[in-house]
């Protein structure tokens, strides 16, 4: 204590050289601490979330590419067998608890899975008769009989559930709707429906050879009951039979439209009945296997819409004809357009779901779940069964077998997304009914057998559509504005630019959308010339003005202060601006000329020149909108961070340059904008962000439309707008909901590709032109 | 002042005496009655009147402060981009009046070129660096550029070092070097002044030497302006000497002259530093 006072004479304070100004307070050492640690689990938290969403995210969208689960273990099966016999056909309730099955001799007999009983039904429509031929049309509850002495009979059957003390039990209930009178016995029967009318198609088998008549009837709806099913009239086709090839199988669709009659050589007829009366015409011949050497097809049947056919060769070929309209053709004929892989022996069964495009087939010992519309197999496996029978339940929650001795046995299916996959989301895909493959996105429809087209390709265009027209608008004027303000302005001017577009930047973008929509949209829908000849006039008048004005001696510069030349720019570029508007309409009567239907005369039309020229639509909602629109969202964004960047180029470059008697824009444009230039890339990445992000805007001025093409008159439908507009339609954990958490994967995706390679850019740019 | 320094002064007044042309002008750049306000209240420049000789080494010398810089940056005009600058008085160079309006001042900056303090040297290739000048005035022949990028940089004395890495970034040069890249590309486009604002201030002894071997030799060409803070420098360089205090100038006289007899008490103090 005494040397310092020693060391410093005349200043000697106690209280000042007290050892405790070396203390650090508690208070200090504490706030310290605690700030360290929060900023720390503030840090965590933040990339824990990141991770949490992506977890997230991922967890929702991998099931989409997962196959079926079948558990074969967890069969359920009946204790006892079925009686002895030659078994026909199995058809099931909904919760496949009850299965029927029906014997040569007309018996039907149930089958109770949860108590492992068999009944065997008093129901008997042959009254003596021979049942000879036999077809179950599971997808509309029937079954149709024909018996040895010509008589067609149609069985409706149906289940009934009754709820006991929460225990379901399932009741089963059989009813003869229909008996129609044929010569002769009766070899094959099918039968579709239509509204209240019913086509049946036989095959009778009399002294002449086999006949093939249509059996058109109908039911009279009363007030009181559903009413009787009466026959309205036949109609013959013998006519079209071969006379040295048997008929194999009769098939009439669900929608009673059309009858294909397929032939032992293997060749189909498809005869389509027009209207709702007897017409028939034999539409098409075809033989789906010609190219291979068994030309014979074992199995044939719908699958779910009765517009594509499932073929099965007796060697396994699995093959898939739809309908549809070739350029080439009048009408629809069927066309082959799937191959599925081959069955590895004769298939014994077939069932196609009530859900979807899916299918079983298989052998006698092996199984296969096959997904029609995009060609893949969902699920493949032997069994430990001989397999007589085959069945999807209506939910698609389980298969349903009989075996060779006689059980049904029951097994779990899980495949909630079979339409799902990597080429559906990303591949061209051949849809039913249509004649080439295409991306295509159409999530939902009007009717159950509708599928769900789920390419995201169009999506993902119309997200690079929408965000090129955007930045094709923004980053010039942003550039160059930010150019201006950094370069030329009169930096009293830059105090109050800035703010004010940095404002801009906060317009909520439904506000923007709502304008696009509301205003913008109708107002250039009919001055779309007014619009071009602004484009070309404005800047156009920029360029003659800046010539005109840097020609001009010093002795008329001088009137006017350097940075405040806009003062005498803008109102030139406000008469442009009104000039191109008014100029319009003369140029649109002058050059988009259209000649008018009514009148003979030729018109000025944009809206149908465009086209009548490209042959593309014009539509009142389109890119130019969003990408001026848009371009209003992301110039404020690229216009304040490349003004930065500007800025903050050293003086020391910029005064070099002028020392060195460069001008003014050659020292902008040869010396800050290279050496600026990273940041000007952070900026329009930035903005690209945006675009790409952009919802709203997109959402109220797009129409929404999935289309793919570049048209500037044609709308779009982004990933982002696609998830707004169909997250309120999707059901929680349907292939949907699960299908626009991948848009969203898609979109976070092209995002990060953009800006890594943006970054890899940035910090390239960064390195060439660090300044000293 | 140790001998050496004192035989070399004399070395090259010898020398470069002589190589001054005959006629050259005695009041190539005229300042009369120049002052100069960074705002009304913050005079720096008062009233200063002076004559630059053409072809010599002129060297503004004073403490921190006295306008000796401000002056220089107004022989091209490089204060108009600070606002709220104001000025009186007249500087001609060669007869033309600098603050006439009807003057370019592109021009001027290329007739008058400027060396800055702190070398920075652009974000380019040495070689588009030093043809910079040529090629903001639009001259972009190929056979022309890489003469000029030849004979500048050797008149930088930078040539041997550069000559394999001419399309290297500027920014992997070392100090000296890059100083002297600002001297080639001042002197690319055959400009008539040379003005140095402290050319070696940020530079080691042997990097110093360089320059001002350099700026000897440049004299014989150009007229040249050195604002410095060495005195050392001044004597070594110089053929006239300026002293600035206060935004005054004090006294203005041959090199020798002024350091062996100063006639004003002021710099005397300066000079022997006293003060400083």
């Amino acid at each position: 204590m005494e040397q310092p006072t020693e060391s410093s004479p005349g200043e000697g304070s106690e209280i000042i050289l007290d050892d405790s100004r070396f203390d650090v307070s508690r208070k200090v050492l504490l706030t310290d601490g605690f700030m360290t640690w929060f900023i720390k689990f503030g840090g965590v938290m933040v990339v824990a979330a990141v991770i949490g969403i992506f977890v997230f995210i991922t967890s929702q969208v991998l099931p989409l590419f997962k196959g079926a689960s079948v558990e074969l273990d967890a069969a359920t099966t009946t204790t006892e067998a079925l009686p002895k016999g030659n078994y026909l056909g199995i058809a099931a309730d909904e919760w496949m608890e009850k299965p029927l099955a029906i014997r040569d001799d007309g018996k039907f007999i149930y089958s109770d899975l949860v108590t492992g009983e068999v009944l065997e039904s008093e129901f008997d429509f042959l009254e003596g008769d021979k049942m000879t031929a036999l077809r179950i049309e599971s997808g509309e509850d029937l079954i149709v009989a024909g018996t040895e002495s010509g008589q067609v009979h149609l069985i409706e059957f149906s289940y009934s559930p009754t709820f006991k003390d929460g225990v379901r039990t399932v009741n089963e209930d059989l009813n003869l709707a229909f008996t129609g009178e044929f010569n002769g016995p009766v070899t094959k029967v099918s039968c579709g429906q239509s509204g209240d009318s019913r086509l049946i198609a036989v095959l009778t088998e009399t002294e002449e050879g086999p006949h093939l008549e249509l059996d058109l009837v109908q039911r009279k709806k009363s007030l009181i009951s559903a009413g009787d099913w009466k026959e309205v009239g036949k109609t013959d086709l013998t006519e079209t039979l071969r006379s040295d090839v048997a008929v194999q199988e009769i098939l009439v669709t669900n929608r009673a439209d059309a009858v294909l009659v397929v032939f032992e050589n293997g060749e189909i007829d498809y005869h389509f009945r027009s209207g709702s009366g007897l017409n028939t015409e034999l539409r098409q011949t075809f033989q789906p296997f010609a190219d291979l050497n068994e030309k014979k097809i074992k199995n044939a049947d719908f699958l779910l819409g009765d517009v594509s056919l499932v073929l099965t060769s007796p060697e396994g070929v699995n093959r898939l004809f739809s309908l549809y309209r070739s350029e080439e053709e009048p009408t629809r004929m069927f066309h082959q357009t799937k191959e599925f892989p081959a069955l590895p022996d004769t298939p014994a069964f077939y069932s196609p779901s009530f859900r979807n495009k899916a299918f079983l087939t298989g052998t006698s010992n092996t199984a296969t779940l096959r997904y029609a519309t995009t060609e893949t197999i969902r699920w493949e496996s032997e069994l430990p069964w001989e397999v007589t029978h085959a069945l999807i339940s209506r939910k698609s929650d389980s298969l349903l077998f009989l075996t060779e001795d006689r059980h049904f046995v029951r097994v779990p299916v899980d495949d909630p997304h079979p339409e799902a996959g990597i080429k559906a989301f990303f591949g061209k895909q051949l849809y039913e009914g249509s004649s080439e493959a295409k991306y295509e996105w159409q999530s939902t429809g009007g009717s159950d057998d509708f599928e769900a087209k789920l390419s995201l390709i169009p999506l993902i265009f119309g997200t690079l559509k929408g965000t090129f027209y955007a930045m094709l608008f923004a980053v010039p004027i942003a550039l160059f504005g930010a150019i201006y303000t950094a370069e030329f302005l009169d930096p009293k001017n830059k105090v109050f630019i800035k703010p004010a577009m940095e404002v801009m930047a906060s317009l909520p973008s439904v506000v923007l959308g709502f304008l696009a929509a509301l205003w913008l949209a109708p107002m250039i829908e009919d001055r779309v010339p007014s619009v071009l000849c602004i484009v070309v006039l404005v800047p156009l008048g920029a360029f003659l003005f800046g010539m005109l004005w840097s020609r001009q001696p010093r002795n008329i510069k001088k009137y006017v202060r350097e940075g405040y030349e806009f003062l005498y720019f803008a109102p030139i570029m406000l008469i442009l601006l009104f000039l191109g508007w008014q100029m319009g309409p003369l140029v649109e009567s002058l050059i988009f000329t259209v000649k008018d239907p009514n009148t003979g005369e030729r018109v000025g039309d944009f809206a149908r020149w465009w086209p009548s020229i490209t042959g593309t639509a014009y539509e009142q909602r389109n890119s130019l909108v969003v990408g001026f629109m848009m371009g209003f969202a992301v110039i404020p964004i690229v216009f304040t961070i490349a003004e930065d960047s500007l800025s903050n180029v050293p003086d020391t470059l910029r005064t070099g340059s002028l020392a060195l008697g460069a001008s003014r824009w050659q020292t902008a444009w040869r010396i800050v904008l290279p050496t600026a230039s990273a940041g000007i890339l952070s900026a329009i990445m930035i903005g690209l962000g945006r675009a790409v992000g952009e919802t709203m805007i997109v959402v109220m001025a797009t129409g929404n439309t999935p289309i793919m093409e570049w048209n500037i008159f044609s709308g779009m439908r982004t990933l982002s707008a696609n998830i707004a507009v169909e997250l309120p339609e999707a059901p929680h954990h349907g292939t949907l909901y699960r299908t626009l958490f991948l848009g969203a994967v898609v979109l976070f995706l092209m995002t990060f590709l953009v800006n890594t390679i943006a970054e890899v850019l940035r910090q390239h740019l960064r390195e060439k032109y660090k300044t000293v | 002042m140790t001998n050496t320094t004192a035989e070399n002064t004399t070395e090259e007044a010898v020398e470069t005496a002589p190589t001054t042309p005959e006629g050259a002008k005695l009041d190539y750049i005229k300042v009369e009655d120049f002052s100069f306000n960074y705002t009304p209240e913050v005079r720096v420049l008062d009233k200063i009147t002076m004559d630059i000789p053409e072809k010599q080494v002129t060297s503004f010398i004073g403490p921190s402060g006295c306008g000796k810089t401000t002056l220089l940056r107004n022989f091209n005009r490089m204060n108009d981009l600070i606002p709220g600058i104001t000025h009186e008085g007249t500087i001609h160079i060669d007869g033309q009046e600098i603050f006439d309006k009807k003057l370019e001042v592109i021009s001027l900056r290329k007739r008058i070129r400027m060396i800055f303090q702190k070398a920075n040297p652009f974000p380019k290739s040495i070689y588009e660096n030093v043809v910079y000048s040529l090629r903001v005035a639009g001259r972009n022949n190929k056979a022309l550029l890489d003469e000029v990028v030849e004979t500048s940089l050797r008149g930088a004395a930078l040539w041997d070092e550069v000559k394999d890495r001419l399309h290297d970034s500027a920014l992997g040069l070392s100090g000296g070097q890059m100083q002297r890249l600002s001297i080639a590309h001042a002197i690319a486009n055959q400009p008539e002044v040379l003005l140095m604002d402290e050319p070696c201030s940020a530079l080691d002894p042997i990097a110093t030497a360089k320059i001002e071997e350099l700026i000897c030799k440049l004299k014989n060409k150009f007229t040249v302006i050195i604002v410095t803070h060495n005195m050392q420098q001044a004597t070594r360089v110089s053929d006239q000497t300026a002293y600035f205090y206060l935004g005054k100038m004090i006294e203005m006289n041959a090199t020798q002259e002024i350091f062996r007899n100063p006639s004003c008490e002021e710099t005397e103090r300066y000079i022997s530093g006293k003060f400083g």
